[in-house]
């Protein structure tokens, strides 16, 4: 079966099944049914799409046969270890989905005042037109197969004091599909930031990891989205950040891949108002027969807006990595300065780096950059460790975690940003993924409020 | 007569199958303080970095041997661990990498190839508040990158703190006095002789005489087209000063 | 009532400069010899018969026909092209006393008269020894000078029809060895159909004393231009080749789809350089040239060396990549682009480097300036292959716009699969500065002047790597095509 008729099948499988999700609460319903439609042509486009490493395709990551949770059956997974995420001492309000079917902690249940969280099977009815708006878009599939996701809601005015994580688990020993959808919905002048840390526990079943996050800015709203992916050699993701900015509204977007197996990331923003601040950055680190993807589409539509993005790739052993940034601004947006870095370490003889950072610029009154690197790390300074007796690995690993630097100092969020230097330390120490390892228990933390 | 620290027989050494280093012998022992002087591209800096093991410099023939080690069939790092310490001309930017993090590394490693324990942080940091002193480096220095964005003194003096915590058996201070004020060459010569014992030696590379009114050399040689062509006392410095390179070259050619 | 008079606005010296005239736009009264419109098989074996060409080159382009039919035009630009009527075109248009003039005096006086206004004056050329040109009027090369001198050295400089009758061997080994007629649609149209070009063939150890030079002009109305130029540097050879282009305003369009090939062999050196000033349409884009061309060059000896430096001023659209395939050992690739767009012009530009051997080093520099309702793109890869060793590649490519109303894009690809290579791309894209050109102002110069002295010293980088000759000449076009169009 060739790759588009395995996703055809998916296609075959809703619209000859219409009975299929039984009781479908009314948001997935409306996005399922969206999704039908646009999934035949979106299939299409597929094939065209030769911008991204064959195995970041969306009709390569599909085409195999994976399991679907239809019924939204809950799946067990030990949740108190997934509790000990990568990420501890952070004081949050957490949610963990374990496959595709969320549970809320407690700390979530005593949400502070301004901040709504609901899985999307509850969406109160007030709620169900903003949330079925901000989620029309995105990979289409992963709307077709929805069985469950989380809806964020901050009001007006609120700044949330602490962040919002979200911890994906797999836990299974048949190959699945997990489709996993964030909604976030920040209102005028709220501020909020979300964590999204993905696990795997059980390294050897082939899990796909569909997920799709969907986020409206309003005017002079502060949202934070970090991402950091922990899983496993036989983890298949793909990531889609969909955002949409209002005027004045800053956005920051960071994902740092330490562990997986093919990692397909996609953002795609649209700056709609004026006076916008956008800032995206990634740091992936590549060994193995790992491949990571980033592929960038950032329009800009409003005028005085800012865009900053930094993309760093360390490739190791077979690994594969790419960055596909696209700037396009539009003839109104006037006044706007854009910059686009990719800078990127070939490791290992057999590792591979493509790079495509695309400019589109329709308007005169702009400045506009990008830069792309590929090369290797610094001999002078390996020497020169090396002449203050710093071993050359351990030379090569400094160095290594010195070129990520810049991407983790962008993270505005403390807590994360120390977590993220130890962990990144941790990686390239070829340590396990530090879940297992961490002393500290995350929900330890949690229940102290 | 003491041992022999530094013993360097018909070195041979170039870069890109160029011969720089035409034959060099020097032996050096504890306590003492050798200036080698030359004209420029006289290979100099290129003795150096063969002694620190620089990849870019192969050496075709001869030998060094350091305290009874063969110098030339180590690594950069294990050269270190054994003692050898040098002072960068230019020395490296590391952005990125904060000069704590980069000397503790340096530190644990030695302890590790000597086999003994980490330092604790706190002895660590204690250790690097005393070694500051030597060179008066302040302490923001601890959280900058390495060197980067230092200006030519403090990098200088950056290289000279580095020696005080890693207390080699041999330094090479190579053009150290380069592009230092004379301010700045005082606080830098003025750690260098702290650091001076009877068990230590020291290997001072310069173009100029300036430098030697500060760190007094008991040998100075000269060093002219990859070959110790004069050895003298301290003196010899002073003629050089005072005539310049040519009779040197004269002498040396007609050989 | 008092009426002072008003400094010219911006949108004023926008206008004017945008109504500046094409100073190539005449057509020549020459009586040509032009078969009717349309494309067949029976159309390319009347071209090769007309041409007196060997059974293999027919084949040569049947087979390339026959490729043609099955492919569709690329569609992956960053362009709008207008979908052409590829019968309405006639392939073959060539200046009627087809018996090749012995010299100059034989030569129709209309005809030098052309070449005379088109600033190449043949006479001048050919007493000063400053270079040799070859003339290519629609789609025949209708003289080529100093080919006596050149001969001396063993140098061929002669149409690429006269190579195919007089060097059928060393034409046959090279022709599609580089631009194969499977490459893409309009490569393939071209060796279907192509008329005629020049052929350069430098022997081993010789350097060209004297600039190779090749102007095109299309003439005829109702034609296309589809020219081939192969250029051969054995060993040690140097050689270097300018190309010039012009064309008459016409209301139609006029599709000008022409292969380059180069073969540069070990420590031999190709400089190619090229001034593009097709006719690009009126203000309202009707008009203009297609400019669909395929350049590449195979360094495949070690040591050898490619330079590609284009100066693009013209053409309605242009889809053209001038690449190197950096085979041999050490081989160096560069290229140097400076597009200007303008009006309703299109660009889609850059190149391609394909490090194979090991050490290999490209330079890519690419200075893109846009004005008016243009659209300017640099387009690029830089692939290095898993074997090449050591490859450097460092690439530049800046934009400049001049109205708020073109729009400037960049497309590049970086492909590293080798973890010794370095690889470096760098890419600006602003606005011309509004502090330059009030410098400018207050110390006298007008804005249109001032435009210009800026745009020059922007493409500056580039326009040193053009020989003499054509410095001075592309410089000017900079000028005449860009004056004032600040918006």
């Amino acid at each position: 079966m060739n790759a588009i008729e395995a996703l055809g099948q998916y296609l075959v499988l809703v619209q000859s099944n219409p009975g299929l999700f039984r009781d479908d609460p009314p948001l997935l319903a409306r996005l399922r049914q969206e999704a039908l439609g646009r999934l035949p042509g979106e299939i299409e486009s597929y094939r065209a799409d030769k911008t991204i490493p064959a195995e970041c395709r969306p009709d390569t990551m599909y085409a195999p046969d994976y399991g679907i949770n239809l019924q939204h059956l809950e799946m067990t997974a030990d949740v108190a270890s997934a509790f000990r995420c990568g990420v501890p001492n952070l004081n949050c309000y957490l949610a963990v989905v374990v496959g595709d079917v969320v549970h809320f902690t407690d700390s979530m249940l005593k949400a502070p005042e301004g901040l709504e969280v609901y899985s999307l099977r509850n969406v109160p009815e007030k709620y169900l037109d903003m949330a079925a708006y901000i989620g029309r878009r995105g990979d289409s599939l992963n709307a077709l197969l929805l069985s469950d996701g989380i809806y964020i809601r901050v009001a007006e005015g609120y700044e949330i004091d602490k962040p919002i994580q979200i911890v994906n688990i797999f836990n299974g020993s048949t190959p699945m599909l997990t489709p996993r959808r964030v909604i976030v919905d920040a209102r005028p002048m709220s501020a909020v930031k979300v964590l999204l840390c993905d696990h795997s526990q059980s390294p050897d079943t082939p899990h796909l990891a569909s997920q799709v996050v969907n986020v409206n800015a309003a005017e002079g709203a502060h949202v934070e989205i970090y991402d950091i992916e922990e899983a496993a050699p036989a983890t298949r993701r793909r990531w889609q950040l969909i955002a949409e900015q209002a005027s004045n509204s800053e956005l920051t977007v960071s994902s740092a891949y330490l562990h997986g197996g093919v990692s397909a990331n996609e953002y795609i923003i649209d700056v709609n108002g004026d006076g916008c601040t956008t800032n995206l950055s990634g740091l992936a680190i590549c060994t193995g027969q790992q491949v990571v993807s980033n592929k960038v589409t950032l329009r800009h539509h409003g005028q005085h807006c800012t865009s900053r993005q930094l993309f760093k790739n360390a490739v190791f052993d077979q690994a594969h990595g790419a960055f596909g940034g696209r700037v396009i601004v539009e003839e109104e947006a006037c006044h706007t300065d854009a910059a686009q870095t990719n800078r990127n370490i070939l490791a290992s003889p057999d590792a591979r780096m493509d790079a495509s950072p695309q400019l589109e610029i329709y308007c005169d009154e702009v400045k506009a950059s990008h830069g792309a690197t590929t090369g290797q790390l610094d001999e002078r300074a390996l020497f020169y460790m090396q002449s203050r007796g710093i071993p050359r690995d351990e030379a090569r690993r400094m160095l290594t975690q010195a070129f990520m630097t810049d991407v983790i100092d962008n993270i505005g969020y403390e807590v994360l940003r120390q977590r993220l230097h130890v962990l990144v330390e941790k990686r390239l120490n070829g340590d396990a993924a530090s879940c297992s390892t961490c002393a500290t228990a995350c929900h330890s933390n949690t229940t102290e409020q | 007569m003491a041992e022999e620290l530094l013993k360097v027989r018909n070195l041979h050494a170039g870069i890109d199958g160029k011969e720089i280093l035409r034959g060099v012998d020097l032996t050096i022992r504890p306590g003492e303080v050798h200036a080698i002087m030359g004209p420029n591209g006289s290979g100099k800096s290129t003795l150096s970095g063969v002694l620190a093991g620089d990849p870019r410099y192969t050496v075709t023939s001869g030998s060094a041997i350091f305290h009874g080690v063969d110098l030339l069939a180590l690594s950069p790092e294990d050269r270190s661990h054994e003692g050898l310490f040098l002072s960068f001309q230019y020395p490296v930017e590391i952005p990125g990498v904060t000069m704590v993090n980069f000397m503790r590394a340096a530190v644990n490693a030695k302890r590790k190839y000597l086999g003994e324990e980490p330092m604790s942080a706190a002895d660590f940091l204690k250790m690097m508040r005393q070694k500051r002193a030597v060179v008066e480096l302040d302490n923001k220095l601890a959280s900058r990158s390495v060197n980067e964005g230092f200006s030519g003194g403090e990098k200088k003096r950056n290289e000279i703190f580095q020696m005080a915590v890693l207390e080699p058996r041999l330094s090479i201070l190579d053009e150290t006095d380069s592009g230092l004020d004379i301010d700045a060459l005082r606080i830098v010569a003025g750690g260098v002789n702290k650091l001076r014992t009877d068990k230590n030696a020291t290997i001072v590379i310069t173009h100029y005489q300036r430098l030697l009114d500060y760190i007094k050399p008991d040998v100075v040689h000269i060093l002219y087209k990859g070959r110790i062509v004069h050895t003298g006392g301290p003196e010899l410095a002073l003629e050089l000063e005072e005539r310049g390179y040519d009779w040197i070259k004269q002498e040396a050619d007609q050989l | 009532m008092n009426q002072t008079p008003q400094p010219p606005c911006e949108a004023d010296v926008l206008s004017q400069a945008t109504s500046g005239e094409y100073k190539y736009g005449f057509t020549s009264d020459i009586d040509t010899d032009i078969i009717p419109a349309g494309l067949s098989e029976d159309v390319i074996r009347l071209i090769s018969k007309k041409k007196g060409e060997p059974e293999w080159l027919l084949d040569f382009r049947l087979q390339a026909y026959r490729y043609w039919l099955t492919l569709e035009p690329p569609t992956w630009a960053h362009l709008k092209i207008p979908a052409i009527d590829y019968q309405a075109i006639s392939y073959y248009a060539a200046p009627k006393d087809s018996e090749r003039p012995k010299s100059l005096d034989e030569v129709d006086p209309a005809l030098i008269d052309t070449f005379n206004r088109l600033g190449i004056p043949l006479e001048e050329q050919k007493q000063l020894s400053g270079m040799a040109v070859d003339a290519v009027m629609d789609s025949v090369s209708v003289r080529t000078t100093h080919r006596e001198r050149l001969a001396e050295m063993g140098i061929i400089f002669c149409s690429f029809s006269e190579a195919v009758r007089e060097y059928p061997d060393l034409v046959r080994k090279y022709l599609g060895k580089v631009v194969s007629y499977r490459d893409n649609f309009y490569a393939a149209l071209n060796s279907a159909v192509f008329s005629d070009g020049s052929f350069v063939y430098i022997p081993k150890g010789v350097r060209c004393p004297m600039e190779l030079s090749t102007y095109f002009r299309i003439n005829a109305s109702g034609t296309g231009q589809f020219e081939r130029t192969l250029i051969v540097a054995d060993d040690d050879a140097y050689v270097s080749y300018l190309e010039g282009c012009t064309a008459p305003m016409r209301d139609e369009n006029q599709l000008h789809a022409a292969i380059v090939e180069i073969i540069v062999e070990d420590r031999a050196e190709v400089k190619y350089s090229t001034v593009q000033n097709w006719y690009a349409g009126d203000a309202e884009g009707r008009g203009g040239v297609y400019n669909f061309v395929t350049k590449r060059g195979l360094c495949r000896g070690d040591y050898s060396k490619l330079s590609w430096t284009q100066v693009e001023t013209g053409s309605a659209i242009t889809w053209k990549y001038p690449s190197c395939i950096l085979a041999g050992e050490g081989a160096v690739g560069e290229f140097y682009s400076v597009a200007v767009t303008n009006k309703m012009q299109q660009a889609d530009t850059g190149t391609k480097m394909i490090h194979i051997g090991s050490n290999t080093r490209s330079t890519i520099v690419s200075k893109g300036i846009s004005a008016g309702h243009s659209q300017n793109s640099y387009r690029g890869l830089v692939k290095v292959a898993p074997q090449a060793e050591g490859v450097r590649n460092y690439t530049q490519c800046d934009s400049l716009l001049l109205s708020p109303t073109c729009g400037a894009h960049t497309f590049p690809v970086i492909e590293v699969a080798n973890s010794s290579a370095v690889v470096e791309h760098e890419a600006t894209t602003s606005k011309i500065s509004e502090d330059q050109i009030f410098y400018c102002n207050q110390r006298g110069i007008p804005t249109e002047e001032a435009v210009g002295l800026i745009v020059n010293g922007y493409a500056k980088e580039v326009m040193n790597k053009l020989p003499m000759e054509f410095a001075v000449e592309a410089q000017k076009l900079l000028e005449i095509t860009l004056e004032g169009s600040v918006g």
